[in-house]
């Protein structure tokens, strides 16, 4: 197991008090929060805040953390010394901030697995409702689809710990889903307590990224390229969309960034979205004689300058 | 278990064909009650109905109602900051949506 040096994580020094660790915690809480970061670590780094911050407020654990000293560097492989929390006596319960049961494993050695508070499970016999989320393709969106997914969940066993449990589960997904949906499957979340019945199952969408296409709810957009020519004489191409080929007739004189509507060929509903192909322009290099000479038979034929708008 | 019994399971989309109470939404996005109506006093969520009793709040407000527990827990932010914090996260959707139109995202 390695060492996890919290003062460092919060960037704040052994001596900071509360108010410093609670300030230091709140900033990199802002930064990295899967919800508002784009940094590509944000969740595991989070996770760590969350946890580095429930030993640091909490005068009790912060003070047991302490006395191991301050020799340990983070990384460093680490062994609790027998009866290290000798004399500290926890108040028990969750830290607080961050994803409650999901800890290190160097937290758990030092305080024990715990379980959430669970506090709504108590008051309501119903179980709790369960949420996770799943990724599926595009072409599910489009035709409806049968997948089998396998999701972890903490379960409670019978010591009241914590324990992730592998579950396999057969979902129908429904044709015209979009991403950031919900589905909701009843009687699979929590089980219910005294006979209570169980919470149910939200799965939130999410499609695998797609080489070619985009979406927007359940609009479809597709860069397609063409060559100079393509775009300045108009031609009939050859585009793919969720359903298979299309063949797209391009109007004279397209430039790039033009949206060619294609109505109703997003993914389905009522109404159906669109599907939107961007035209961009590749220009062919000039990597051979004959090709350097075309490029400056255009020179010659025309007489353009695409900066006139630039000048004063 | 033979393949052939398997029954897949189904269930409604959320956001399309689901109203919720304010009973039904907490316990969907396990916050309490009481933080519930301060974020639709808050016009964090915006249920139909007159009382607490005959709210109804869209399939969407789920969504919406864990993101506001998620930054009120992980953040320590108070349900005003909440709101604000969801409106600014709405128009950054947007803008990102904007963008991954244009190509750019």
């Amino acid at each position: 197991m390695k060492f996890k040096d919290y003062y460092e994580i919060l960037g704040v020094a052994r001596t900071a008090t509360q108010d410093d660790v609670k300030r230091a915690y709140r900033k990199l809480a802002r930064k990295f929060h899967p919800d508002v970061s784009k940094e590509a670590d944000a969740e595991a780094r989070f996770k760590e805040l969350g946890e580095a911050y429930a030993v640091l407020k909490d005068p009790e654990k912060r003070a047991a953390y302490d006395q191991m000293g301050s020799q340990w560097k983070t990384g460093q492989d680490f062994r609790p010394p027998p009866g290290w929390d000798a004399g500290f006596e926890f108040s028990g319960g969750d830290g607080g901030a961050g994803p409650g049961a999901d800890h290190s494993d160097f937290f758990e050695a030092l305080f024990g697995r715990q379980g959430r508070a669970g506090a709504r499970a108590q008051r309501h016999a119903q179980g709790e409702d369960h949420h996770a989320k799943v990724l599926i393709d595009l072409a599910d969106a489009y035709h409806g689809a049968q997948r089998s997914i396998s999701l972890r969940m903490p379960v409670l066993d019978a010591q009241g710990q914590v324990a992730m449990q592998e579950r396999k589960l057969d979902v129908s997904i429904p044709e015209g889903i979009r991403a950031g949906q919900h589905l909701r499957l009843a009687g699979q979340g929590g089980p219910g307590l005294g006979g209570g019945a169980a919470g149910d199952l939200y799965l939130e969408i999410a499609f695998n990224p797609h080489p070619q296409f985009r979406t927007d709810g359940r609009d479809v957009y597709l860069d397609l390229p063409l060559a100079p020519w393509e775009a300045a004489l108009g031609a009939s191409v050859t585009a793919p969309t969720p359903e298979g080929p299309v063949q797209l007739t391009i109007p004279p004189g397209s430039v790039a960034g033009r949206q060619l509507r294609l109505k109703g060929r997003g993914i389905p509903g009522s109404p159906p979205g669109d599907l939107y192909v961007v035209l961009t322009i590749a220009l062919p290099p000039a990597d051979s004689e004959g090709a350097r000479e075309a490029y400056q038979a255009m020179a010659k034929a025309f007489d353009f300058n695409p900066r006139t708008h630039l000048q004063g | 278990m033979s393949q052939n019994n398997v029954t897949f399971i189904q269930g409604p989309v959320v956001e399309e064909a689901v109203h919720l109470t304010l009973l039904e939404l907490c316990q969907a996005c396990g916050a309490e009650e009481q933080h519930v109506r301060v974020w639709v006093f808050e016009g964090v969520l915006e249920p139909v109905g007159a009382s607490p009793q005959d709210w109804r709040f869209s399939g969407e407000s789920l969504r919406r109602a864990r993101l506001a527990l998620r930054l009120s827990t992980d953040l320590e932010i108070n349900p005003p900051g909440v709101a604000l914090a969801l409106d600014l996260l709405d128009e950054i959707a947007a803008l990102r949506a904007r963008l991954q139109r244009l190509g750019a995202g």
